[in-house]
């Protein structure tokens, strides 16, 4: 038996409504924003791996110890570029 | 006829259609297979490839391919009557646009959720993509012409839309940053949102604004003036990030949408109009004729190659499973013909009261076309007053709506121009287009504006609804190619193509003719900037006619082969 308020009921509604709502209108949306960042990381991420590129990077030095914080979602990086290998066997994929 | 009956006869059609003709297409044409690994679960990111439920996918689907077009397009070829242009509706959403928007997606999930120019370039030969380039300039091209002078008309008649739809502009990005920093959900500031826009209608009934002084001065006409606004507003709006202007306007628009859909038929349902326009209406001897100009006039709403391009580019990278495929792209085509339904019966029932009352603003097709767009706001007046608005503010409501739809459409044009401008300069090697953002987009905006400017409206020059019918043809061209690719498809996967086929060849024909007639016309009017487009637009078409021809007939000879099939996507 359903022991639940309407007050609760309403609440539950409500928020099943909101959850149908932002999906069906801020998805889109939250899609653009989320696109915008990645493409941001994408040009960071391929200043920092310029070596690996076969392009010089004059920064190198400093780059390098930004790389294990970019070795997580290497793969997919790869993928998004095109390249469906990375680097040597092994190294990535 | 009380406009009750074709609604219920035309949505009766269009359920038969999805219920047995998208079957059909789902099992013997597209053969989907619910096993089949879609891009959306193989190439999973969370930003663009992400499985998501069909209702939700279709919404976004809907409400990225409706807008001012199926609107505009019906309202304009009334003028032959509500007869032709309801039966082309229905027959071309039931066989043309389900068809072909179902199958650019089913197509496009096959081949890694690629958009449709790319397939072309795999499908039907390397020669197309540039060919789909071309297209795609021109109907961008033409859309922000035909759009602009759509919004200039409007905002001249109503110049208390003037208000509401500038404070649009910081109504969205208010609403946007709200979302954005307090990450709550939406609906509560979307209802705020809508009803400060529905409030801010008032203040504008209070304070209509007009350009008449300014073009007075100038010496130019009031639609001028609005026209150069509009596009120096696009020129700044299309280089934004799309999430600070672009997507909260959307995100309005996408509310709007909804309502007066819900305004249109509850006023209907409510007000039981009657239609008061001839079934078939006796038209001047000089008009031009309805075969096959209506195809071309009705592109959106019948079938509208705009949609490939939402199906293959976004949607198709979203579908969870390949059979929700027929739900999303063919009850999308429905979608759209439901609002070409809508603005027929808006300037038909809705509009006047009386048939001497439509005669008279269906005249001449010059009138027609010209007023076509504001007959359609009265209309919605007309069926929201139904429900207890009073009519100065349905029509302002309604032409809000319009224009705002309008706008974004401008805006996403220009931009995606931009891209196109970018792409073409690249190949042909001109580096200041290719690497400066702003001198691409002066080039996107630069081209419609002069055609927008073009003198028009009858005596002095063309009617709005040649410039209309020339979009139409760029439309109609792009949808050709999308269903050249599908038959391309269906083809090597041996499967019967003459439901794709059939389609392909009605459009691909009445396009190649309407543009004949429209040559003929120019030369003899001495129109030399819509005669020498309208030939280039023809090249495009024959073009397209032989590169579809070649495609097939190696797809065919290669029958007797084991079907293509595509590889199958893993899981990443």
């Amino acid at each position: 038996m359903n022991t639940r308020s309407p007050g609760a009921a309403i609440a539950a509604a409500w928020r099943r409504i909101e959850a149908f709502h932002d999906e069906m209108f801020v998805a889109p949306w939250r899609q653009a924003l989320e696109r915008e960042a990645r493409r941001q990381d994408d040009t960071f991420r391929a200043l920092v791996m310029l070596d690996a590129l076969g392009v010089e990077n004059p920064v190198a030095y400093e780059t390098m110890e930004l790389i294990p914080y970019l070795v997580g979602d290497l793969h997919d990086w790869h993928r998004r570029m095109g390249q469906s290998t990375f680097g040597d066997p092994g190294m990535c994929c | 006829m009380p406009a009750i009956v074709p609604v219920l006869v035309v949505l009766g059609i269009f359920y038969l259609g999805y219920r047995y003709y998208s079957s059909y297409l789902a099992r013997r044409v597209y053969g989907l297979d619910p096993e089949f690994v879609t891009p959306s679960h193989a190439m999973r990111d969370g930003v663009d490839f992400v499985p998501t439920n069909k209702h939700v996918l279709f919404g976004h689907h809907f409400t990225s391919v409706a807008g001012a077009a199926p609107i505009v397009g019906p309202a304009v070829a009334v003028f032959w009557g509500w007869g032709p242009a309801l039966l082309w509706i229905t027959l071309g959403t039931v066989f043309a646009a389900g068809v072909h928007d179902f199958g650019s997606l089913v197509v496009s999930v096959r081949h890694k959720a690629q958009s449709i120019g790319t397939l072309a370039h795999d499908i039907v030969s390397r020669r197309a993509r540039t060919l789909f380039l071309l297209i795609i300039f021109f109907l961008l091209t033409l859309v922000n012409a035909v759009f602009a002078v759509v919004i200039g008309n409007l905002l001249v008649a109503n110049p208390a839309a003037v208000i509401p739809i500038f404070l649009q502009i910081p109504l969205a990005i208010g609403i946007g940053q709200y979302i954005y920093r307090t990450r709550s959900s939406a609906l509560f500031p979307a209802i705020v949102g809508v009803l400060l826009l529905y409030l801010a209608i008032l203040l504008g009934m209070v304070l209509p604004i007009s350009v008449a002084p300014l073009a007075g001065a100038l010496g130019v006409s009031e639609r001028a003036v609005w026209i150069v606004i509009l596009f120096a507003y696009t020129f700044i709006a299309s280089q934004l990030p799309v999430w600070v202007l672009l997507q909260p306007r959307d995100y309005i628009n996408s509310h709007q949408l909804f309502i007066a859909l819900g305004v249109i038929l509850l006023g209907i349902v409510v007000g039981f109009d009657r239609i008061v326009a001839p079934v078939v209406n006796d038209v001047p001897a000089d008009a031009p004729h309805w075969f096959p100009l209506l195809f071309i006039t009705i592109a959106c709403g019948a079938v509208s190659g705009f949609h490939s391009l939402v199906a293959s580019g976004t949607s198709s990278k979203q579908l969870a499973k390949e059979t929700d495929a027929r739900y999303v792209g063919y009850m999308g085509a429905l979608g759209e013909g439901s609002l070409a339904l809508a603005a027929v019966l808006a300037v038909t029932a809705g509009a006047v009261a009386s048939t001497a009352e439509w005669n008279q603003l269906y005249s001449s097709f010059s009138v027609a076309s010209g007023g076509a767009t504001q007959n359609f706001v009265e209309g919605v007046a007309g069926f929201a007053n139904n429900l207890g608005l009073p009519i100065a503010y349905g029509t302002v409501f309604a032409a809000v709506v319009v224009i705002s739809f309008a706008a974004t459409t401008m805006d996403t044009g220009v931009r995606l121009q931009r891209y196109v401008v970018q792409e073409i300069a690249e190949t042909v090697r001109i580096r200041p287009l290719t690497r400066n953002i702003a001198a691409a987009t002066a080039v996107a905006v630069l081209i419609p504006l002069a055609l927008a400017l073009l003198p028009g409206g009858g005596e002095k020059g063309y009617a709005f609804g040649v410039l209309w019918q020339l979009f139409g043809t760029t439309n109609q061209l792009t949808a050709g190619l999308a269903l050249a690719v599908i038959a391309v498809w269906v083809t090597k996967r041996r499967r019967n193509p003459i439901a794709v086929l059939v389609p392909l060849v009605f459009l691909l024909f009445m396009t190649t003719w309407a543009l004949v007639i429209n040559m003929i016309e120019f030369i003899e009017a001495q129109q030399w900037v819509l005669a020498p487009l309208d030939v280039i637009i023809f090249v495009l078409a024959i073009w397209l006619i032989v590169e579809a021809a070649l495609a097939l007939w190696q797809a065919w000879s290669s029958r007797t082969s084991e079907p293509e099939r595509e590889a199958p996507l893993s899981e990443s």
